[in-house]
C-alpha cells in the first residue's frame, strides 16, 4: 500500500506545483499586460518635448569648411606655382650654364 | 607664366568685397519660420552645390574637346575642373549633412539627392585619380569618367521632382521669400566670381605646367647637341 501511496501522493504533489505555475504564469501576464499596451503606441512626454540642438555651431562649422576648403585650395595653386617657377629657375640656370662655357 | 590681367584683378577685388559684406546680408536676412536660424546654411550650400555642377559640365566640356578634337587645352581646364569640382562636392556634403542633422534629425539619409551628389563626387575624384596614377593613355579614360559625371548631374538636379526624397524641392529658390533674395544672389554672385577666379588660376598653372614640360624637352635636347 505504501509504495502504492506513495507515487499518488507525488503525482498530486506535482500537479498541485503545475497548478501553481500556472496560476503565477497568468499573473505574471497579466500585470505586464498593460507595459506591452504601452510599448504599442505613442505617449505624449510633459516638459521636454523635443530635441534641442543648437543651430549656431552647425552653420559656424558648414561656413568654416567652405572657407577653409576655398583657402586650402588657394594654398595648394599657390605651391604649384612655387614649384613651376623653380622649375623654369633651374631651366634658365643650366641654359646660362651652357652658355658661359 | 604670364601677369595676371586687370579683369583678374577687378574680379578679386570684388570677391574681397564679397567677404565683408555677404555674411552681413545673411545675417540681416529673416528667419526661416520652420527651421530657423540652420537654414543660414542654405544661403552656401546652394551655390556651392551649383558650382559643382558647372565645374562637371567644364570638366566634361573640356574632355569632348580633349578626346575628340586632340585638344591640350581642353584637357588643362577639364583637370582645373575636375579639381574645382571635389573642392565644391566636399564643400555640398559636408554643409548639407550638418543643416540636415538640425532640419531632419539626422546627418545622413540614402536618399536619391543625396546619393546621387555622393556618386558624382566619387565619380570626379575617381577621374582625379585616373589622371594622377592612372598611366600612360589616362587622361582619355579619366575624360571617358568625366562624361559619365556629366550625365549625374541632371539626375542629381532632378532627383527631388522624380522621387520622394527628404531633401527640399528645385521650387525653392524660385519661391524664396523676397526678403531672403539679397542674401541670396549676393552669396550667389560671390561664390561665382570665386569659382571663376580659382579655374582661371588653375588653368593657368595647368598651361604653365606643360610649358615647363615643353622646355625641359627643348633644354635637354640644346644641352645634348653642345655636348
Amino acid at each position: 500500500m505504501n509504495t502504492l501511496e506513495r507515487p499518488g501522493r507525488h503525482l498530486a504533489g506535482g500537479g498541485l506545483a503545475r497548478r501553481r505555475l500556472a496560476a503565477l504564469a497568468a499573473l505574471a501576464v497579466t500585470a505586464l499586460l498593460p507595459a506591452l499596451a504601452l510599448a504599442q503606441e505613442f505617449v505624449k512626454v510633459e516638459g521636454k518635448a523635443g530635441e534641442d540642438v543648437p543651430a549656431g555651431p552647425f552653420v559656424a562649422i558648414a561656413y568654416g569648411f567652405i572657407w577653409i576648403a576655398i583657402l586650402a585650395y588657394v594654398v595648394f595653386i599657390a605651391r604649384g606655382v612655387g614649384r613651376v617657377r623653380g622649375e623654369l629657375d633651374e631651366l634658365r640656370r643650366k641654359l646660362d650654364a651652357a652658355g658661359k662655357r | 607664366m604670364r601677369a595676371l590681367g586687370p579683369g583678374f584683378v577687378a574680379a578679386t577685388v570684388l570677391a574681397a568685397a564679397g567677404f565683408l559684406f555677404v555674411p552681413g546680408l545673411i545675417l540681416a536676412a529673416p528667419l526661416e519660420p520652420v527651421m530657423g536660424f540652420v537654414q543660414k546654411i542654405f544661403y552656401f550650400h546652394v551655390p556651392c552645390a551649383t558650382m559643382l555642377f558647372l565645374s562637371t559640365f567644364a570638366c566634361a566640356a573640356g574632355s569632348v574637346a580633349y578626346l575628340f578634337k586632340g585638344s591640350e587645352r581642353g584637357d588643362w581646364l577639364a583637370a582645373a575642373a575636375g579639381e574645382l569640382g571635389v573642392v565644391f562636392g566636399a564643400c555640398v556634403l559636408v554643409s548639407g549633412p550638418l543643416w540636415g542633422r538640425k532640419a531632419w534629425g539626422v546627418y545622413w539619409q540614402w536618399d536619391a539627392r543625396l546619393t546621387s551628389s555622393l556618386l558624382l563626387f566619387l565619380i570626379l575624384i575617381a577621374y582625379l585619380l585616373a589622371r594622377r596614377y592612372g598611366g600612360p593613355g589616362a587622361r582619355k579614360l579619366a575624360a571617358a569618367l568625366a562624361l559619365f559625371a556629366a550625365v549625374d548631374v541632371p539626375l542629381v538636379y532632378k532627383s527631388v521632382d522624380i522621387w520622394r526624397t527628404v531633401h527640399p524641392q528645385t521650387t525653392v529658390v524660385p519661391r524664396l521669400d523676397p526678403r531672403m533674395r539679397p542674401a541670396f544672389w549676393s552669396a550667389f554672385l560671390l561664390m561665382t566670381v570665386v569659382w571663376g577666379l580659382l579655374l582661371a588660376l588653375r588653368y593657368r598653372l595647368e598651361a604653365a605646367r606643360a610649358e615647363v614640360a615643353t622646355l625641359k624637352l627643348e633644354t635637354e635636347d640644346l644641352l645634348e647637341a653642345r655636348t
